[in-house]
């Protein structure tokens, strides 16, 4: 037998590397023969970054890839160690699970990749994996002696890259670059999914200077994707301050009171003219950058789409899955923009004006949330809007027909929801967003004929996945106005703006916002709503907590139909809880995921497994009650962070119930991104970033 | 001793190491990151091994002398001579220990004594091999000669 000794790569591969010009610029030079690739990365030698001490010379990836080896055999320690240094890793060995995490944190950005052994006696290695994913959010591989399914298993669900199993070989370390390099570029194309490229090419092309060397960025050209995406990534993304993929940026945080001045901007100068160049100058902010506002503006264009852009989709267009949000959504910018712009103080009244002259159609008063909900669905039928939107309507219809009465008062506490949900006759699978089948019949329980055909309607014509999706993420009944922007003619109120109140205690204020009245198809109001979630968004309310950061969805408004039967006061009252919260849409985006519903209060008790349909029902149990979701959600978006982003996606199409969508819970649920950390971060960005 | 003989005389010993069992290719894995930046990578790593071993046999051998013997401990003992010795590539010492462990799972105090037994003997014999080994190395390096690669035909 014979080992060869020479690098694997082609050259066209090391290209492919090349472009993640982030990873690349950190590798020490080799002696290799690819030409190739010393062509390629020669240029890029000059672009380090001083400030990152850790970056070496140019790089010859994987060549220089930093590779931290935890385990606490000594004589397998070496052997890797050996192994990593035959591969022209740079290599840090370490016997203590505590020791290492004490290294990753001092040196942060310091590190491409972490091997750890699975036992360990000072820490369990699955512990080190979350820790890390936690914390520095680097690809994490297992090692041990132990093959069998459920130890390798148990690794994945900790969130493991990739699991070796000892004795391991030198082959199997050479390839371990791949899990770094799929990391990012994973991670970059969340971004992508949730907007054009265009604005991120342009901001890239424009400004990345700072980030990228020419002849890295002509490096990149040669694969596209990855250094848009990662610009953006930084850009947009507000994770754990320290990335060692990206160079350093300054994250931008999208604070409510940033967002509202970028709304505002944005509404002066008229969605469609808003450029980021103008806006940046409205917005008068000092340390933020046209990149900033361009990436956020591509963000919000894109929320604005889906807020009322389903009505505009095909049935077939709308499906669970993320990117169909994106499809669904519309261009209606202005009025959304306008709407959100306003939200913050605009009383219901107001806003239901607003909505009204965004959407051209008259405001009406807060109807039954029952009417509205007709309406919604049968503004969504007409539209064949997407299913999602539907769904969303559907809810809440269904509930209670009394629902207007304590529409209001009810808004949710997380037991009210509970409770709510409870009264949703069937609301698992009735509610139209949860199955999307078979909801209609059970929503109907109110009597509400036209609410049936409504959602009779809707539920042929949605997907059932998103509905279900959405019916799962808001626990709260969230209803998204979403969509239909031709449902003016079909009188559907607007979604009551489900605006979590800033006092976690509050989930009736939510509503309140929500019940703005408006005939204005859904999305318009979605877009009040959302806004105003976010204002209130932050996370005291309980509710709010429930939708856990993993629901990014949640940006989406959450169009909440509230029947007329709304004391107008309450919803004024908890209009004006809504209005101090900032617009921010990564606060508006409480859609409640999967996971982090586990974690938090779960009023609803979901679970982090909960299927779709439970979570669907949940919301609409809520909506039957008046209840707000709002706080939950508002809470979540504002924390949200970008993988809540996604989430928020789904959401949209339901109609509010954001559900998110069957891939996300599972990325969520795997715990190893710390999802946690997006929220605290208030990141607006997030909701916007997929 | 010529190097070419002293080579020959290596080969004839390791051979056989492998054949049986006592050995396996992680061992020319070893051998393999040996070079000239690290030329005394194998026996360093190699007595890293002993002394873990020991360490772990002892530890064993103390844990099932108690009167109440805690299985966990026996069984993450093992487990670590199990990760230690594969990644030698002690093949037999491995394969004592996937024993060991099963014996342990089901709490057979007898059966993981006798397996106690028989790792501490396999331990023994390659220790002795790669001792030996190790010197037959040091002999052909020193006198000018490389260690000649394993070569076996499939």
């Amino acid at each position: 037998m014979c080992f060869p000794s020479k690098f694997p790569f082609a050259p066209v591969s090391i290209i492919l590397l090349c472009s993640l010009s982030h990873i690349v610029r950190r590798f020490s030079a080799s002696e290799l023969s690819l030409n190739e690739v010393v062509a390629l990365v020669a240029p890029m030698a000059p672009s380090r970054s001083g400030s990152d001490a850790c970056r070496g010379g140019t790089p010859e990836f994987p060549a220089g890839l930093r590779v931290l080896v935890v385990d606490d055999d000594a004589t397998t320690l070496r052997i890797i160690e050996q192994m990593s240094i035959r591969c022209r890793y740079r290599v840090t060995t370490c016997t203590e699970a505590t020791v290492a995490l004490n290294l990753l944190r001092e040196r942060k950005g310091c590190f491409d990749v972490v091997l750890s052994d699975v036992h360990m006696p000072d820490m369990d290695g699955y512990k080190l994996l979350e820790h890390v994913g936690l914390e520095m959010d680097l690809p994490v591989i297992m090692m041990s002696g132990d093959s069998t399914t459920s130890a390798v298993m148990k690794g994945i669900r900790h969130g493991a890259c990739d699991y070796l199993i000892k004795p391991v070989r030198e082959e199997e370390l050479r390839n371990i670059w791949q899990h770094v390099v799929r990391k990012i570029w994973n991670e970059n194309k969340e971004h992508d999914n949730s907007g054009s490229m265009e604005d991120s090419d342009w901001n890239k092309r424009g400004n990345d200077d700072t980030e990228y060397t020419s002849s890295v960025a002509d490096a990149a050209e040669v694969v596209k994707g990855p250094k848009k995406r990662s610009s953006l990534k930084e850009e947009d993304i507000e994770l754990e301050s320290d990335d060692p993929a990206t160079s350093k940026k300054p994250r931008v945080v999208w604070s409510v009171e940033l967002h509202q001045q970028f709304v505002s901007a944005v509404n002066q100068l008229g969605l469609d003219k808003a450029v980021p160049k103008r806006i940046l100058e409205l917005m008068n902010v000092p340390g933020l950058t046209r990149e900033n506002v361009a990436s956020h503006l591509q963000k919000f264009r894109l929320y604005l789409k889906r807020l009322s852009g389903v009505a505009q989709q095909q049935n077939g267009m709308l499906n669970a899955v993320p990117g169909t949000i994106e499809s669904k959504l519309s261009a209606t910018g202005r009025f959304d923009i306008q709407a959100l712009a306003a939200a913050g103080h605009v009383p219901p009244e107001t806003l239901a004006a607003l909505h009204a002259e965004l959407l051209g159609c008259p405001a009406s008063n807060i109807m039954s949330t029952m009417d509205q909900a007709t309406l919604l669905q049968a503004s969504i039928g007409l539209k064949h809007s997407h299913a999602e939107h539907a769904v969303a309507y559907g809810q809440p219809l269904v509930k209670r027909p009394n629902i207007g009465t304590d529409f209001l008062p009810s808004v949710l506490t997380a037991n009210d929801v509970s409770s709510g949900y409870g009264a949703w006759p069937s609301s698992n699978n009735t509610m139209g967003s949860v199955r999307p089948n078979n909801s209609v019949e059970r929503v109907g329980t109110q009597n509400n004929n036209i609410l049936m055909d409504i959602l009779d309607h809707q539920q042929r014509q949605q997907p059932q996945q998103k509905q279900q999706q959405h019916h799962q993420q808001q626990q709260q009944l969230r209803q998204q106005p979403l969509i239909p922007d031709q449902s003016c003619s079909i009188n559907v109120q607007p979604s009551c703006l489900v605006v979590p109140s800033q006092s976690s205690d509050t989930p009736q204020a939510v509503n309140s916002s929500a019940s703005v009245n408006q005939n204005c198809s859904f999305g318009r109001n979605s877009i009040i709503d959302y806004s105003l979630l976010s204002q209130k968004s932050n996370n005291s309310v309980s509710a709010s907590q429930f939708p856990s950061r993993d629901t990014k969805a949640q940006g989406v408004l959450y169009g909440y139909t509230t029947p007329s039967t709304c004391s107008m006061s309450s919803i004024n009252g908890n209009f004006q809880h809504l209005q101090n919260s900032t617009l921010t849409f990564g606060a508006a985006r409480p859609f409640p995921s999967p996971l982090p519903m586990s974690d938090r209060q779960d009023p609803y008790g979901f679970k982090s497994g909960d299927s779709f349909d439970q979570v669907c029902l949940r919301n609409i149990g809520f909506i039957g009650k008046g209840i707000c979701i709002p706080n939950r959600f508002v809470q979540n978006e504002i924390d949200s962070s970008v993988s809540d982003f996604s989430q928020m996606k789904v959401h949209v199409d339901s109609s509010g119930n954001t559900l998110k969508e069957e891939p996300n819970f599972i990325n969520m649920q795997k715990g190893s991104r710390p999802m946690v950390e997006r929220y605290q971060s208030c990141d607006h960005s997030s909701v916007f970033t997929e | 001793m010529e190097v070419d003989q002293m080579q020959r005389q290596y080969l004839d010993y390791t051979k056989p190491l492998f054949l049986e069992g006592f050995l396996d290719g992680q061992f020319l894995q070893l051998q393999q990151l040996q070079d000239e930046n690290n030329p005394d990578f194998v026996a360093e790593v190699v007595s890293l091994f002993f002394e873990d071993s020991e360490r772990l046999l002892n530890d064993l051998t103390f844990s099932l002398e108690q009167k109440s013997i805690d299985f966990k401990k026996i069984d993450a003992h093992v487990h670590q001579l199990k990760g230690s010795s594969s990644s030698i590539g002690a093949q037999r010492v491995k394969n004592c220990c996937i024993a060991f462990r099963n014996f342990c799972e089901e709490q057979n105090i007898d059966a993981c004594l006798s397996c106690l037994q028989q790792v501490k003997q396999e331990y023994c014999h390659v220790k002795n091999k790669l001792e030996t080994l190790i010197r037959l190395e040091q002999q052909i390096v020193a006198a000018g000669g490389s260690i000649p690669t394993m070569e076996f035909s499939f």
